[in-house]
């Protein structure tokens, strides 16, 4: 068996058909092992969106193949797609994904309800330390900020225990500041949880974070940077302590 | 269950809103079930206090008490369980400061229709009537002497009985003969022992006799519905809780409908999540369950309290077993009305709530 959580074979999708054929995602193919963080940039309408959904089971594409966690997911029902998403998969979306009515303590508990092997209390308490949102866990999510919502969200998609953590835009609705201290703290907790990470973003700025740097143009997927990889876990989240980091919030 | 109870808490004005409605609509059924019992009470009441299982009638009355005539002679060919003779009519009767509608009941104080007396004395001496307790309330007592709309005969009324109404009318009980008087004066003192005339024969028990040429046996039940307006007010009334239900199904699939497309993102995110449309659905029913449920139980405790506050004039008359099956109907049709919903949910895909 392979480290690689996530496998896309000659992964292909269109929409449409004959003259209105679009193709969004031309052959693509990529690996994404435990602990490594990769970026995928490119104007929108590129296909990047696309590919995540792809590589998240939440849709099936034209051609090639999908391994998650060593299953192949391309050809099963919408049912059992949804339980590979459940037990491997931890999304990240641009607009936070947090249910309105829960507590972010209750937002954990919801999984807790329809899934079993989740974090232990103690595992849980650990991450939302080093997230910083330990004094947050009675407030609902229309109580907190953008920022504190992202990382709530960081929160909620690792305490499944994913081994693939997919996040699209998570960035999108924060300043700078906000935006830097975000990806620094999704990145060293997908990094600890020994997730594969995605992130799909359109800032440039963010890929000093990731390990790997892809490209998409036009439904092509090209890499663009590669970090050296014998750089330390720990080095790599040294620059990013997150109490330095939240500073001013 | 912990999804539908936290949004509840979280969202209490617009379930509020919502158990509202049921709240009214469960008080309306209540209220319109508790007015088509009484109303049907004022009709059968005095019936159905014989406790009687068939009541004949003559063939070419179809069914009417008031067409049907028969000689008290032909009634006595009646045989059964335990029969009894029964002549009505309906006057108005006025004490002198009260005046009400009443139906004057001829019949044999040997047999089984002979009511308890509850207050006062059975009749005895010529022209005595028991009273219907309603005519208590509309001012009459014992002892008051009765002028009657048809007739310079006097009544006297020596006792009263309770649950004695027929056709809406509170009922008086006299002795045979004495009715022979009322109806048809004069002729009435010409008639040889037999000669009487009577409505119906009333048979408690007994089954498969004979039946008399001429006669007709029918169902207690089946007498009652032929009673005048009877059978046309309960449909009216229970037509119009039957559209009750209807509607609340329809209300309540309309207020979650639009609150289930609210939500459609986010249902859309916890599907992503690998969360089962099951899951989700359950929730949105087990909320309309919780929500129906309050509702009508509010609704049932306003109807017992406004109920204690009616003036005896409004015919109202709880069946409680009727109620709890028409607030069981009404929960169920409100988690009907939640299907429109589950359906949604089952339809929504997470990849347009996340890409959209």
């Amino acid at each position: 068996m392979t480290d690689h959580v996530l496998q896309l074979k000659e992964v292909t999708k269109t929409f449409g058909s004959g003259r209105t054929e679009v193709q969004a995602l031309k052959e693509t193919t990529l690996e994404v092992a435990r602990g490594e963080v990769i970026a995928i940039i490119g104007p929108s309408g590129s296909g990047k969106s696309t590919l995540l959904t792809i590589a998240g089971g939440l849709q099936t594409p034209s051609g090639g193949e999908v391994h998650i966690a060593g299953e192949r997911i391309t050809d099963l029902n919408e049912k059992r797609r949804s339980r590979v998403r459940l037990d491997h998969v931890g999304f990240i979306l641009q607009a936070s994904n947090l249910v309105p009515f829960l507590t972010v303590s209750e937002q954990l508990r919801l999984l807790d309800k329809v899934k079993k092997g989740n974090m232990s209390a103690a595992e849980r308490d650990g991450l939302f330390e080093e997230l910083g949102i330990e004094e947050l866990t009675g407030k609902y999510p229309g109580d907190l900020s953008g920022g504190e919502r992202q990382r709530v969200a960081i929160a909620k998609a690792l305490y499944s225990n994913p081994s693939l953590l997919l996040a699209d835009e998570p960035t999108a609705s924060l300043d700078s500041d906000r935006a830097f201290e975000v990806m620094g703290l999704l990145k060293s907790a997908a990094v600890k949880k020994d997730a594969a990470t995605i992130v799909v973003t359109h800032d440039t700025r963010l890929t000093d974070y990731v390990d790997k740097v892809y490209k998409m143009v036009d439904g092509t997927l090209r890499l663009e940077e590669e970090k050296e990889a014998e750089r330390l876990p720990d080095e790599r989240t040294e620059f990013l302590e997150p109490e330095e980091e939240r500073d001013g919030v | 269950m912990f999804l539908a109870w936290r949004e509840i808490k979280q969202n209490k004005l617009r379930f509020a809103l919502i158990t509202a409605v049921l709240l009214l609509v469960s008080f309306l059924v209540f209220f319109l079930s508790g007015l088509a019992s009484g109303l049907a009470g004022l009709n059968r009441e005095a019936v159905d206090k014989w406790q009687s299982d068939t009541i004949y009638l003559t063939e070419e009355s179809d069914k009417s008490l008031n067409q049907s005539m028969m000689t008290a002679e032909k009634a006595d060919e009646v045989e059964g369980g335990e029969t009894a003779v029964l002549a009505e009519m309906n006057l108005i009767a006025d004490n002198g400061e009260a005046k009400n509608g009443v139906a004057l009941f001829g019949i044999r104080p040997d047999e089984f229709i002979m009511p308890k007396v509850t207050e006062g004395k059975p009749f005895k001496d010529e022209n005595e009537v028991i009273a219907s307790d309603y005519l208590r309330d509309e001012g009459f007592s014992v002892g008051d002497e009765l002028s009657l709309s048809s007739t310079d005969e006097k009544l006297t009324i020596t006792g009263f009985t309770d649950k004695s109404r027929f056709n809406a009318a509170p009922v008086l009980f006299m002795d045979l003969p004495d009715f022979q008087k009322i109806k048809f004066g004069q002729a009435a003192e010409q008639m040889e022992e037999g000669e009487e005339t009577v409505n119906a024969v009333v048979v408690k028990g007994g089954s498969g006799e004979q039946v008399p040429d001429e006669l007709e046996k029918i169902e207690t039940e089946t007498f009652i519905k032929n009673l005048p307006g009877y059978t046309e007010q309960n449909l009216t009334l229970t037509l119009m809780i039957y559209f009750l239900f209807a509607i609340s199904a329809a209300v309540v699939a309309i207020f979650l409908y639009v609150l289930t497309v609210q939500k459609i993102g986010m249902f859309g995110v916890m599907k992503a999540q690998g969360i089962s449309s099951g899951y989700l659905a359950w929730s949105v029913i087990a909320q309309t369950f919780i929500l129906a449920l309050i509702g009508v139980l509010i609704g049932f405790g306003l109807t017992i309290g406004v109920g204690q506050f009616l003036p005896n004039a409004v015919p109202v008359t709880f069946d409680y077993g009727l109620m709890a099956v028409y607030g069981a109907v009404l929960v169920a049709v409100a988690v009907l009305g939640a299907l429109v919903s589950v359906w949604t949910i089952v339809k929504i895909d997470p990849l347009e709530a996340i890409s959209g």
